[in-house]
């Protein structure tokens, strides 16, 4: 079915269970996504992707002895990083407000909270392929845009060149 | 120096896939096809990862006393229950994840006795022959109303 689409990408999963490590390897494997390499935490995981590079991580959140949002501030912004744009899914069953946002101002690309169906991370990864975010350079961050949406009411604060842009053009 | 915020859109950085491959890639994603595939390899699987969930239950019991390990414990078995088909075992597990979350937010120290319920009912459930058995479903819901009436004591500042 899918073979072809597929051939060539590379997918890191990171996780410290090997059940879940499986369940997402066999997802994978069921579209026709065949390479895929595999670490327990994240600092094995940095290891691996030294050895070689990837085009997508799915990465568990609570790990030892480093976890998932240690691990993305890695990829974003260790001067070592062999990708830094490199999407990271961060899967968790950890899905209180202040983790949540620990995570995404790490720079995590898309959470999925467990439990995990089929729909529910195909759908993440097609989301990722099909609307890939613009990335954020700043001094206190670097990661994907975190503004998903344009609220026509967003009050500020107004922190870009673009956003002034904008409003003089309004 | 503060670096004025630079945003870079997604033609500047090296994507994924490329784009003649990312409408097919997100076409099969979203078919029909690969969800079917997709939950029947998690059916064919199930039976070998709900030894991944009773490793995780096994966790839990001994966990008892930490609650900080007990809690952590009680997330992973939430998020991996139900997709193997545990789905009494994911429901009284989520219970245990909201009392310990709760009270956090309260600042108060969760009940010894309230966790030792909920651990015994996991041990029950995901080891039970008929997991989904209306007797799993009825200790869910108990205790699920027995956690509303201790955070509800809780939050009025009585024990509940």
């Amino acid at each position: 079915m899918s073979g072809s689409a597929f051939e060539g990408l590379q997918v890191l999963i990171v996780e410290d269970n090997q059940h879940m490590r499986s369940l997402l390897r066999t997802l994978l494997n069921s579209v026709g996504i065949r390479e895929i390499q595999e670490a327990g935490n994240g600092a094995a995981a940095l290891d691996v992707l030294r050895e070689k590079p990837c085009d997508l991580v799915l990465s568990d959140l609570a790990m030892k002895p480093m976890d998932g949002i240690d691990f993305t501030r890695e990829i974003r912004q260790s001067p070592r990083s062999a990708n830094p744009f490199m999407p990271i899914i961060m899967i968790t069953g950890h899905t209180e407000k202040q983790r949540v946002e620990a995570a995404r101002d790490a720079g995590v690309t898309e959470f999925l909270a467990k439990p995990i169906t089929a729909q529910s991370l195909f759908s993440r990864i097609a989301q990722i392929v099909e609307y890939p975010r613009p990335f954020v350079r700043c001094d206190a961050y670097f990661g994907p845009d975190r503004r998903r949406k344009a609220l026509d009411n967003y009050a500020g604060p107004w922190r870009r060149h673009d956003d002034f842009r904008d409003l003089h053009v309004q | 120096m503060t670096r004025e915020p630079q945003l870079i859109p997604p033609d500047a950085y090296p994507q994924m896939v490329s784009k003649s491959d990312a409408a097919k890639i997100s076409r099969i994603l979203r078919s029909n096809d690969a969800l079917t595939r997709g939950a029947r390899a998690i059916q064919e699987a199930s039976q070998h990862l709900r030894e991944g969930v009773r490793d995780y239950v096994r966790e839990l019991e001994d966990a008892i006393g930490d609650h900080e390990i007990t809690a952590d414990k009680a997330h992973e078995i939430r998020g991996f229950a139900e997709t193997v088909g545990l789905r009494a075992t994911g429901r009284i597990a989520n219970g245990l994840c909201r009392y310990f979350e709760e009270m956090r937010k309260f600042g108060a120290q969760p009940e010894a006795a309230v966790i030792a319920l909920h651990v015994s009912a996991i041990v029950r459930a995901a080891n039970a022959e008929d997991e989904a058995s209306r007797m799993s479903d009825e200790v869910a819901k108990e205790l699920a109303a027995l956690v509303a009436h201790k955070l509800a004591g809780t939050k009025a500042g009585t024990p509940g």
